[in-house]
């Protein structure tokens, strides 16, 4: 699995949408349920699956696909 | 990592909710966000939902990321669940009539408040006051608790359920707090203990969750997540979340759903480790060394149970008399013969022991909660008899002491005096039982069995003071009922401060002890010449001792004497109830062409006391 199929999954898990809504391009303004909470649980999410340890200062950083995509290849994840 | 995905996974082969719920309850894993959303699934996809839960969330610190922990606790619950958050904030508007709380209709309401809600000064350090200052704290913050707590209860939110945020930070005065005459965690331990005595003693149907226990047992550090709580007002850390929404949708589980009342328990490697036909009483485990000691903490947690209001019975495939030894003669068992309300020891099916304990204790096999080692046996159960709860005891001994604490229906949210002597007055029945055979041995008739057991009935007429008891008997009673209605303490309350209404109950008593009160009649008085029986049912504890006609005529001449003329009643055929089928018919009422049924108290008038082999004393109420 690509770390885009891994992400795709868990953010349709996490915010209850069909997976095939969430392309690479995908960021928190084009899904309604993405909104301030749903961000909050995306991001415990991310630790959780990702096994990783999140600043709040990350949080803004990471509304997009891109954005968390980056950051995880940057963490030496995918 | 591999460890608890493995752990996680095998929770997904659980064939059956309450097998998915015993696992996931007991297993300690870890569960992330979009785990939790598979697991709700499962659980959906193996049974539909049972019931409704409605929940109301009043909350002063953000409410919504505890959704989808409390969809997963309700999930596998069995609860269909419907959230309402109110607005930020203690707003008094949420607890007027059209609010938006009070229009969802929940069956609980959470109060999620922080200790500065109850007081500005506990925003403050709180050690900066002396003892008269802190007394002066703490007085203000409880009568600001009941008056919060007394908006809500006056309107129809259900069980309210009030939790108070633990401070983020540890004690003000740290290491010396526990020494200090200022200390912050005695000052609160006090108040906590003031706020449980009120609403015991001044509220109905409110219960004080206390996250101090969570924070416990999931440690400050798990507890809070200090990113979420600054970044976004949410306190809990993902286990705490999960350990809180669990007992949240655990308290409306023990509202909705049908009520756990017995423990039955299997005895070799459950009561004690090893097997008793096979290792003898020297071999069996039961002591102060390990694994012993293990099975002895369970044993005592049994008793815990007990003292909740659980009866305990045993189901065991050995040879009656080894078991009867260890009972008797083991110097560590805790657990005697007079713990057990009933038993069956024995090599048949224990599908079938249990169907035969139902029978014996007269209780429905959904108020049963089973308990075994065995894969096999549990999943026996689980096929042959769905509406027992099965909960697989633990492999490992070390684990069996805590395995029932997760377990949501042996939690009690009221506790009356009959809770505490539950299994003592069963086993009181099991010797009326056994002189009531002898005495049909003897060649005696049941009056002379009856009359010799010299019953004496007190009847209580509107009174306030057994309000808990009395809701307790119309929500557990399922057999013994004519229209089998549920009402909260409130709404007993109201009938009994309403001029048009009696409500009436019983305690019996005789040469084996005292029952408690077992027996409860609504009675609307519709006009002045005419009555209604809402509601009128007895605890199966004391059949077949005439208790319901001494009781119902009882009523009925006293209703005579005030002037009405004739009684209406219904009966409301359910699954359970077909005990009291011919109950109306037998007491001389008439079945009239809608289905219900008239007793012209003038034509024929009820029978007097002498009828009955009882003594009835009536005592009016406050």
């Amino acid at each position: 699995m690509t770390i885009f199929e891994q992400l795709r999954g868990a953010i349709a898990a996490t915010l209850k949408v069909p997976p095939d809504s969430i392309t690479e391009r995908t960021r928190d303004e084009d899904l309604a349920s993405w909104d301030s909470l749903g961000h909050i649980n995306l991001m415990m999410t991310l630790e959780q699956t990702f096994d990783l340890a999140l600043e709040v200062e990350d949080f803004e950083k990471l509304r997009s696909v891109p954005a968390m995509i980056e950051y995880l290849k940057g963490q030496g994840i995918g | 990592m591999r460890k608890s995905q493995n752990q996680f996974e095998s929770l997904l082969t659980a064939r059956s909710r309450s097998e998915l719920r015993s696992r996931v309850g007991g297993s300690g894993v870890k569960v992330t966000l979009p785990q939790a959303q598979q697991l709700v699934a499962h659980a959906r996809s193996l049974e539909s939902a049972v019931q409704t839960l409605r929940l109301g969330i009043v909350h002063t610190y953000t409410s919504d990321l505890l959704d989808p922990w409390l969809e997963l606790a309700a999930a596998l619950q069995g609860l269909d669940l419907q959230t309402y958050h109110a607005p930020y904030g203690l707003s008094p508007h949420e607890a007027e009539p059209h609010s938006g709380l009070v229009t969802h209709k929940p069956d609980v309401t959470l109060l999620l408040l922080r200790r500065e809600d109850l007081h500005p000064e506990l925003a403050k350090p709180l050690v900066r006051f002396d003892r008269a200052q802190q007394e002066t704290i703490a007085a203000e913050a409880l009568e600001r608790l009941r008056d919060v707590v007394g908006r809500f209860r006056a309107q129809k939110v259900g069980q309210i359920v009030l939790t108070i945020l633990p401070p983020a930070l540890s004690s003000e005065l740290g290491i010396y707090d526990a020494q200090s005459e200022r200390s912050e965690h005695a000052w609160w331990a006090s108040l906590k203990a003031r706020i449980g005595q009120y609403l015991r003693e001044s509220s109905q149907a409110s219960l004080f969750l206390d996250l101090d226990d969570v924070l416990e047992r999931v440690g400050r550090s798990t507890f809070f997540d200090p990113r979420l709580w600054y970044s976004a007002w949410f306190p809990f850390g993902a286990e705490a979340a999960r350990e809180i929404a669990r007992r949240v949708i655990g308290i409306g589980a023990v509202i909705k759903l049908p009520r756990a009342k017995v423990i039955v328990l299997d005895a070799d490697n459950t009561l004690w480790g090893g097997i008793i036909g096979e290792d003898g009483i020297h071999g069996i485990a039961l002591g102060p060394d390990y694994p012993g000691n293990a099975y002895l903490d369970f044993q005592r947690r049994l008793l815990d149970f007990q003292q909740r209001g659980f009866i305990l019975a045993l189901c065991s495939k050995n040879n009656p008399a080894d078991v009867d030894q260890v009972l008797k003669e083991h110097p560590h068992q805790l657990l005697r013969d007079e713990h057990f309300a009933a038993r069956r020891v024995n090599w048949q099916p224990k599908s079938s022991n249990l169907q035969a304990l139902a029978e014996e204790l007269n209780l429905g096999l959904d108020s049963f909660v089973f308990i075994d080692d065995s894969d096999h046996e549990c999943a026996a159960v689980r096929q042959a008899l769905p509406q027992v709860e099965v909960i697989q005891a633990p492999s490992q001994p070390v684990q069996l002491p805590g395995c029932l604490d997760a377990v949501a229906r042996l939690e009690v949210l009221s506790l009356t005096a009959e809770d505490l002597v539950k299994t003592e007055l069963y086993a009181q029945e099991r010797r009326r039982r056994e002189s009531k055979e002898q005495a049909e041995q003897g060649g005696g008739d049941s009056r002379d069995y009856l009359l010799s057991l010299g019953m004496k009935m007190s009847v209580g007429l509107n009174d306030v003071s057994h309000l808990t008891r009395l809701a307790q008997l119309t929500k557990k009673t399922n057999q013994f009922t004519l229209t089998t209605r549920r009402y909260d303490e409130q709404q007993v309350q109201e009938f009994i401060r309403a001029t048009d209404w009696l409500v009436a109950h019983f305690s019996l008593a005789d040469t084996f002890g005292d029952s408690g009160i077992v027996g409860l009649a609504l009675i609307h008085i519709a006009t002045p010449e005419r009555a209604e029986l809402d509601s009128f049912l007895m605890s199966c504890r004391v059949i077949g001792r005439e208790a319901e006609s001494a009781f119902l005529h009882t009523l009925l001449r006293r209703l005579a004497e005030a002037g009405v003329k004739e009684v209406v009643a219904s009966y409301i055929p359910t699954p359970k109830n077909v005990l009291v089928e011919n109950f109306l018919p037998e007491q001389d009422f008439e079945k009239c062409a809608d289905g219900s049924y008239r007793r012209d108290l003038v034509k024929t008038p009820p029978r007097a006391e002498s009828y009955f082999p009882i003594t009835v004393e009536v005592s009016p109420g406050s």
